[in-house]
């Protein structure tokens, strides 16, 4: 089959030449192992290194944050336990000082009744020594005054018997 | 009738389908061999696209630095995922690199007409070539999936009447694959050569314009076609089932 030109020749146009079909399939083969020797198998090789490192990347980041959550989590933990701990520090010192409050408080309340109560006797005693100096003061005056308006001396029993009298009738009004 | 043989040959040209190359003819084996100008733009192809491969695959970083990895990972990228989109993951392995590899092939194959030089696809040769892969892959992977009684089967179904349709589908497939490709790319040639040579010498600006239409935006949807074509039959072929 051709195309007949005006000079009676033919182009070939459709011709199989078995020796063209034979290059063509070696040439194609060639061309299959250049392309993928120098361009596909190292692309690809890339290509999975690369989607490789970052699966690698994800992970590595994933268990970072993880780890990150694990540890806050337990310093969130620890904060809590030690602000209980401060709490508890916190009303055990203020119950101390409520009992110490307290005991000073008892304590002074018996030291001043212990003061009182001795202030109290010292008073009772000053005033024991008191009536007992009046007593004799007043003794001695009545004697004094009792021999200057008798003129008379009497029994110096006689005179004390009188004077006790005396007194115990001043002590009873 | 009007003779168009002295016009033609006033111009002292005659008009041809060949390039500027020469093809080659050597004996070997006891056979003389021919190597024609197709398979010689073939190896210039090659050539660039073995420099071009070692550019963009060599020194690779698993940060990118600089484009020529963006467009290595662009390229290798787009052929993975159109393989994965059309066949599914599991023929990602063994699809991926003969189709970018066909690709790449095909589409510098058909930028060589740019150039001045035979395209290699205008060569029904060269588009049976890979119509034969594409049919052996086929076969390849109707008896894998399916096993050889499987594959005589499939011949046998739905009815048993469907017997010589079957077979003809088998062969018709990557025939039409070949032709397409061939005929687009021949028409372009075709029709850019008789443009150029009917033109003359005031051949300027329109067979350039003809020339980008046939030899870059053809052929980059004729080779995007045939790579698509080439993974449907394979994933047709698929028997295995999921």
């Amino acid at each position: 089959m051709g195309v007949t030109l005006a000079a009676g020749e033919t182009l070939q146009l459709v011709n199989i030449n078995p020796d063209t079909i034979i290059f063509t399939l070696i040439n194609t083969l060639i061309i299959f192992l250049l392309y993928f020797f120098f361009l596909h198998k190292p692309v690809m090789k890339i290509l999975d290194e690369r989607k490789e490192k970052i699966a690698n990347e994800m992970k590595a980041a994933e268990d970072a944050q993880a780890e990150a959550e694990a540890t806050k989590a337990e310093y969130a933990a620890k904060l809590k336990e030690s602000k209980e701990e401060a709490a508890q520090i916190v009303s055990a010192a203020v119950k101390r000082a409520g009992e110490r409050e307290n005991q000073i408080l008892a304590e002074a309340q018996q030291e001043a009744a212990a003061l009182k109560k001795k202030a109290e006797e010292s008073i009772e005693l000053e005033k024991k020594k008191a009536i007992n100096e009046i007593k004799d003061q007043i003794s001695d005056i009545v004697i004094m005054a009792s021999e200057k308006v008798c003129e008379k001396e009497i029994s110096k029993a006689d005179n004390e018997a009188l004077i006790d009298r005396f007194i115990a009738e001043v002590g009873k009004e | 009738m009007i003779d168009m043989a002295p016009v033609l040959m006033a111009e002292e040209k005659t008009f041809t389908v060949d390039g500027p190359l020469k093809s080659i003819v050597f004996e070997l084996f006891g056979k003389e061999w021919v190597i024609a100008e197709t398979v010689i733009t073939q190896w210039i192809v090659m050539l660039v696209l073995a420099v071009l491969f070692f550019v963009l695959g060599r020194n690779l970083k698993l940060r990118p630095e600089g484009k020529r990895q963006v467009i290595a990972e662009w390229i290798v990228g787009f052929f993975t995922g159109y393989v994965d989109d059309s066949m599914g993951a599991k023929y990602r392995k063994r699809f991926a690199p003969y189709i970018g590899a066909l690709f790449c092939f095909i589409i510098l194959s058909c930028l060589m007409g740019l150039f001045g030089l035979k395209n290699p696809t205008s060569d029904v040769s060269v588009t049976a070539s890979w119509a034969i892969i594409t049919f052996v892959l086929v076969l390849y992977t109707k008896i894998k999936t399916g096993g050889v009684k499987g594959y005589l089967r499939s011949f046998i179904e739905p009815m048993p009447f469907m017997l010589p349709f079957n077979i003809i589908g088998d062969f018709a497939n990557p025939i039409a694959q070949a032709l397409r490709l061939f005929g687009n790319n021949v028409s372009g040639m075709v029709i850019g050569g008789l443009v150029y040579f009917a033109l003359g010498s005031f051949a300027i600006l329109v067979p350039a314009v003809l020339s980008l239409y046939f030899d870059l935006f053809s052929a980059v949807i004729q080779s995007y076609i045939f790579i698509t074509l080439t993974m449907s039959y394979v994933a047709m072929a698929d028997m295995s089932e999921e």
